[in-house]
């Protein structure tokens, strides 16, 4: 269990990490989501003791890092799977790892099985690796250990699709077996689907946390339902009727009612639905929403106008 | 902003004062030093760079023996085990102290000390570990010097025919070894204060072999300040006495309790103010 209390990181005027307060539960995957800048890595550094914190704690499993004897035994952690030296061999790398948490050799060949490294790849030097194999070499190294608790900076960078749904599975497993899992991404779509509960940073500060359900049902300012049928007609009559605001968008229809609602008033129209869906705002909506106060991208509404007849020579 | 989802109030999680420990810590014991020496010595020789040193140290080491056998053997010169010692240790200091100043540096330039803090969050354990594994690694060169030596003066004497001499005097000897490893503490004491290869690299350099070879010698030789002065700030000029019994224009001096001091004080002046700096920066350092 990982429990961050009233954390704050401040670098002079600048506050990376402001009255941070979570707990990552043992058997859960916990997701840390916000844009680049918005504290998540620098969080995660002071779990290992890498940054002091200025104000605030984190316990592992009741003890501060520091103070947990061969710690890498407990927590297993990746913040930068490219701080690692460059002439090293990725066997190298987990062997120096190993003989400092005192483990035998045989849990080298172990971990480079785990995560799919060859023979011949361990063998290379860490310069010659890429993105995704010095994420699978980190990844290793975190497991060494064999920790209860796992602490991943932005994982699934550089992994490529099966890459990505291996490490799903892994971290699941772990999670399934009573693991403390903690991961941080910038990209919602890779925690949605194994993060059993979510904690969205911006700007420092959690703006909102719960699993996917609480998110979304704080999320929604009344249901919305897209729904095609081979009548629409006819349904946008009905619904009509049934005393709910019809206006047609696409091929179909959007509806201000629930998807349970209109299938009912279908149902009862006799209807043929082809396609009905919440059309509410989605994790991702309210993920932009909740943290475009501080993402770096254009001001909403204003698109660069195209330079005429191209970029110019 | 505004912020459409709620933000439940974090679980209740233990209370303050006294989480319970919910880690099994049975499984582990701190990490002993010892390991952490053996890990520490396994990365100096593990990677390319150290490989390359370790040769052209011992590169040099052959090569300066050749050149005095060879030296030797053509002008029939009679060798003392004095010279010798002296003549290889240049090899040894010159390419040495880069040892002491890598262990720590290359944890900054390679941001290794991301993994190895993180494994050892005892950071002074970490660094006191480089300290012995590359101490190990002078005096195990240093070794190595004198038996090349021996060799060197039983090949000199073959070359030449002249009667063997092991004349070394232990004080002398004792004094080499000690400048050595003082150069060599003052190179890990620049690193941990400068935490940047080339900054260390230079620095030390300039201050421990430049600087006395183009600029002490003369201005001591000149000036009667620079006699006055010289000794406090500078480690070669302040422990020449010491070592053989002469200035550093090899005029000889009488050896005096002022020399022991100044000695003592260049020393601290070197490696004990920066290595002290150096690890309180580290201790506070933010790891990235």
């Amino acid at each position: 269990m990982i429990t961050v209390d009233r954390l704050t990181v401040s670098y002079g005027a600048f506050t990376a990490v402001d009255d941070v307060s979570f707990v990552a539960q043992p058997g859960r995957v916990t997701g840390f989501l916000g844009p680049n800048g918005a504290g998540k890595s620098t969080t995660m550094r002071v779990m290992v003791g890498l940054t002091p914190p200025t104000r605030g704690q984190v316990t592992i499993g009741g003890l501060r890092y520091h103070d947990i004897p061969n710690p890498a035994r407990h927590v297993g952690s990746l913040l930068d799977a490219s701080a690692q030296h460059a002439g090293r061999t990725g066997r190298e790398i987990l062997t120096l790892g190993a003989q400092t948490m005192g483990l035998p050799k045989a849990r080298v060949d172990e971990m480079l099985d785990l995560v799919g490294l060859t023979d011949a790849e361990a063998k290379r030097r860490l310069r010659n690796y890429s993105l995704g194999m010095r994420q699978r070499l980190g990844i290793a190294h975190a497991l060494l250990g064999d920790p209860s608790v796992l602490i991943l900076d932005e994982p699934a960078n550089g992994l490529d699709p099966a890459g990505i749904r291996w490490m799903r599975g892994l971290l699941k497993g772990y999670a399934d077996r009573g693991g403390t899992v903690l991961l941080s991404s910038h990209l919602l779509h890779e925690v949605e689907q194994i993060a059993d509960e979510m904690i969205l940073i911006g700007h420092g500060r959690i703006v909102a946390q719960g699993d996917r359900k609480t998110l979304l049902a704080g999320a929604s300012k009344g249901d919305i339902t897209l729904v095609t049928s081979l009548d629409n007609a006819g349904l946008g009559a009905a619904l009509t009727q049934a005393g709910h605001t019809v206006e047609p968008v696409g091929e179909g229809l959007k509806v201000a009612a629930s998807t349970e609602q209109v299938g009912r008033v279908a149902l009862d129209a006799g209807v043929v639905l082809t396609d009905l869906r919440s059309g509410g705002a989605g994790l991702e909506d309210l993920f932009l929403e909740l943290t475009s106060g501080t993402a770096r991208e254009a001001v909403p509404g204003v698109v660069p106008a195209p330079t005429p007849g191209g970029i110019p020579a | 902003m505004s912020t459409t989802a709620p933000v439940p109030p974090p679980p209740a999680g233990p209370p303050a004062g006294a989480p319970p420990v919910t880690l099994d810590l049975s499984k582990s014991g701190p990490t002993p030093f010892g390991r952490l020496v053996t890990v520490e010595w396994r990365k100096m020789i593990d990677t390319r760079s150290g490989m390359w040193l370790l040769s052209i140290t011992a590169g040099l080491l052959a090569l300066v023996m050749g050149i005095i056998v060879l030296v030797v053997g053509l002008n029939g010169y009679q060798v003392d085990a004095n010279g010798l010692s002296q003549g290889l240790s240049i090899p040894v200091s010159l390419l040495l102290p880069v040892f002491g100043i890598l262990i720590v540096t290359s944890e900054w330039s390679q941001r290794t000390a991301l993994t190895s803090f993180t494994l050892e969050p005892h950071r002074m354990k970490v660094l006191g570990a480089k300290l012995v594994a590359v101490s190990a690694l002078a005096v195990a060169t240093i070794l190595l010097a004198i038996v090349l030596g021996v060799i060197t003066n039983l090949l000199c004497a073959a070359v030449t025919g002249n009667p063997l001499q092991w004349d070394i005097e232990a004080s002398q000897f004792l004094w080499t070894i000690i400048s050595q490893l003082a150069f060599f503490a003052m190179g890990f004491a620049l690193a941990c204060l400068l935490l940047n290869t080339p900054g260390a690299i230079s620095v030390f350099y300039i201050v421990a072999l430049v600087l006395p070879i183009m600029l002490w010698g003369t201005l001591f030789a000149l000036f009667d300040w620079a006699k006055d002065l010289l000794p406090w700030i500078d480690i070669n000029t302040a422990l020449a006495p010491l070592m053989s019994g002469a200035d550093i224009n090899g005029n000889t001096v009488a050896v005096e309790a002022i020399n022991y001091v100044q000695g003592i004080w260049t020393v601290f002046l070197w490696v004990g103010i920066p290595v002290t700096l150096g690890l309180w920066r580290i201790r506070r350092a933010e790891v990235k």
